[in-house]
């Protein structure tokens, strides 16, 4: 199918210059989203402090910055940033279920993985840590590959867009 | 003799004095009685509508109207959540503008509706109550548009179910919702129809009954590769063929046949090869304009890697589209991801970037930039000539 | 009784938070494309969302006993028109029909890619309709 990976790396030094600057244009609004009522599991839904994400040399860079590895497709504020990270929303936030997901390179352990960007909902953007990245996006006519959409429409508490997040669900290769 | 003298002095005086505030109440400004600016019947030549999607303050979206020749803003509407575009008729009178709001601001009960603006006092004549389903995307034109006679307005819909909201313009109705699943957004080719663009490269040709609602629905063969060179959403329409740009900048010409039909017509580079080994391409979001009595298509153009044609670009580049060559190159003061051209005999260009809120002023003819309009909004997107 | 993430995605976070050093569980190729070409609106576990994506995990085992169910797997643009070839369409079938079912049929014919690659040579205008026929729903 596509090649996510293939060449993401370089990519993604490329396009690092590029992604830097704080005042990044939109591109559309990403959407991350996992249901809080679907996966009991998850500690959202538990409203357990999330685990932070492991850092270090396997996890490398800052979540709170668009060329963390994990952004590679991301489209929107970065819940790193909003009192979240990138696997929980902020208080106060649903987290929507439906979603978009990508694959990203992990330069920290070599491994692609596979990642959901669930949108957190139910309040106005946060406007902190755009980031827009379209690493393998497509257009809105094939919308499991698009970021251009308000990922949102699947929370329960409406479309008001608030972060995406960036969770690890699966390993590619 | 002396008090001939003051007397005179006296009189003098009075005079003095009787001048001053003979002078003094001519010149008092009048009072003003205050009132409401409306706007001509007719919209000028050079008017634009910049469409502000406010991606910092989505429940915020507005509409400025501009008038490209003084610089002067003339006048705002306020338009809700997530907004994409107004929808301007040509026969003018109204617009239309599909909107969304939550009761309680971000929350609360979600109601969509095509509010229903006059153009002389820009306030709203009414609404019509439509599904709470519009996308909320990034703004295109083919979110909503009206069929050819102006007789339906077509708003489509993802939740991320996707169809088409039909609004009869004319009895102020919703009139049904049509089935599109697999495609996406609604480009009008008639009176009593539309297509949409289909994830499998075909595209889903919709034709109506009198009243709005669905008559037929085919899809059409692979006319494009989505996953190779994707045709960009943001199409642009030449009298009977719609004219799409790829991600690469291949041109697509889409061309409407009897009956609401559609078929593929040759694909033609927009760029030279030496402009690709270049690395040129076009990018935005708003990125094609056309003016038609001339035939010419104006793209924003950039240099720039793959899957970059949604950043914007510090130049114009303008087609014949006759003979498919390139006639001009406009150097554009600011980088701009949206353009838009007047359709008169003198016409004006504008462009606009999500990165600020600027509108910038070309003239067409020799390239020259004119004026910028600041302050509108927060991330002008969609650019409308009524 | 919680419903539990895809056992890979468990998995991975298990190793994650016990030994950072250990490579990742990679997650099996059918759950991985339905992953990337489904999960977002149908969810991990197939529920989707109430009113706007349909669930699969009462609808897969019985559409999947018809010649019509089957085709319909097929043909909904979800499945007809994502970027999986015929082969890895029909494992991905395969793969939700056996783990997403809420109750996983004992007999299920698998699907092959040349029958797919018959299904998918005509794309379903008529999808709602189809769905709520195949199932005895209102559409």
């Amino acid at each position: 199918m596509r090649n996510p990976v293939d060449g993401l790396m370089e990519r993604w030094a490329r396009d690092m210059a590029r992604r830097v600057s704080r005042r990044r244009f939109l591109g559309s609004v990403g959407a991350l989203l996992f249901g809080a009522a679907t996966l009991p599991l998850l500690p959202v839904a538990r409203g357990e402090t999330p685990r932070p994400a492991a850092g270090g040399a396997t996890d490398p860079g800052d979540p709170q910055t668009c060329e963390y590895w994990r952004h590679c497709a991301i489209d929107g504020f970065l819940c790193s940033c909003c009192g979240g990270s990138v696997q929980s929303c902020p208080p106060g936030t649903e987290a929507s279920a439906v979603t978009w997901v990508g694959t990203c390179h992990n330069p920290g352990d070599g491994h692609d993985y596979i990642v959901s960007y669930n949108d957190c909902c139910g309040k106005t953007e946060c406007g902190r840590c755009l980031c827009n990245r379209n690493e393998d996006d497509k257009p809105l006519y094939m919308p499991f590959k698009s970021n251009d959409y308000n990922w949102c429409v699947g929370s329960k508490v409406g479309i008001a867009y608030h972060c995406s997040t960036a969770r690890i669900v699966g390993v590619a290769k | 003799m002396s008090h001939v003298r003051r007397a005179a002095a006296g009189a003098l005086a009075a005079l003095a004095l009787a001048l001053a505030l003979a002078r003094a109440a001519a010149a008092q400004l009048p009072l003003e009685p205050g009132g409401v600016t409306q706007l001509p019947a007719q919209p000028g030549a050079h008017w634009v509508w910049v469409n502000d999607f406010s991606f910092f303050a989505l429940p915020d979206g507005k509409a400025f109207l501009v008038d490209g020749d003084s610089g002067k803003m003339l006048g705002l509407l306020s338009t809700g959540y997530s907004f994409d575009s107004l929808v301007v008729p040509r026969r003018g009178g109204v617009i239309y503008s599909p909107e969304t709001y939550f009761s309680r601001g971000t929350r609360g009960t979600r109601t969509d509706v095509v509010t229903i603006y006059d153009t002389v006092h820009l306030a709203a004549l009414g609404e019509v109550k439509i599904p709470p389903k519009r996308a909320s995307m990034m703004a295109m034109m083919a979110g909503q548009v009206l069929t050819d006679d102006e007789r339906f307005l077509l708003i489509y819909n993802y939740t991320p179910a996707q169809s088409v909201t039909v609004v009869d313009t004319r009895a102020r109705k919703f009139v049904g919702e049509i089935d599109t699943a697999g495609c996406a957004l609604v480009y009008p080719t008639g009176p009593r129809s539309f297509f949409s663009l289909c994830g499998d490269g075909s595209l889903l040709v919709v034709t109506l009954n009198e009243q709005g609602r669905a008559a037929s629905r085919t899809r059409t063969k692979e006319l494009f590769d989505g996953l190779k060179d994707p045709l960009t959403e943001k199409g642009v329409r030449a009298g009977d063929t719609w004219l799409f740009a790829s991600f690469e900048g291949a041109l697509h010409p889409l061309k409407i046949t009897r009956g609401g039909g559609i078929e593929a017509q040759p694909t033609w580079a927009l760029f030279s090869a030496a402009e690709l080994a270049q690395h040129w391409r076009t990018g935005g979001l708003q990125h094609l304009a056309l003016h038609a009595a001339s035939g010419r298509l104006y793209a924003i153009v950039h240099r720039g890697g793959p899957e970059t044609h949604k950043d914007p670009g510090a130049d114009v580049w303008v087609w014949d589209l006759a003979s498919r060559r390139k006639v001009q190159q406009i150097s554009a003061r600011n980088k701009v991801a949206s353009i838009q051209v007047t359709q008169d005999a003198k016409p004006l260009l504008f462009g606009c970037s999500f990165e600020s809120n600027r509108l910038d002023v070309y003239d067409v003819a020799s390239g020259r930039y004119l004026r910028s309009v600041e302050g509108l909004g927060i991330t002008p997107g969609l650019l409308v000539t009524p | 009784m919680s419903v539990r993430a895809p056992g890979a995605a468990a998995a991975l976070l298990a190793a994650a938070a016990s030994c950072a050093a250990a490579p990742p569980a990679l997650t099996p190729k059918p759950q991985a494309d339905y992953m990337l070409n489904c999960q977002g609106c149908h969810l991990p576990d197939g529920t989707g969302a109430a009113g706007k994506v349909p669930s699969l995990r009462t609808s897969l085992a019985p559409l999947a006993r018809s010649a019509a169910g089957r085709r319909y797997l097929v043909q909904v643009p979800g499945a007809a028109q994502s970027a999986l070839s015929d082969a890895e369409l029909a494992q991905v079938l395969n793969w939700m029909v056996r783990n997403l079912s809420a109750r996983p049929p004992p007999q299920f014919r698998e699907f092959t890619a040349p029958e797919v690659g018959r299904y998918r040579a005509s794309p379903l205008v008529a999808v709602r309709a189809t769905r709520a026929r195949l199932l005895g729903d209102a559409p």
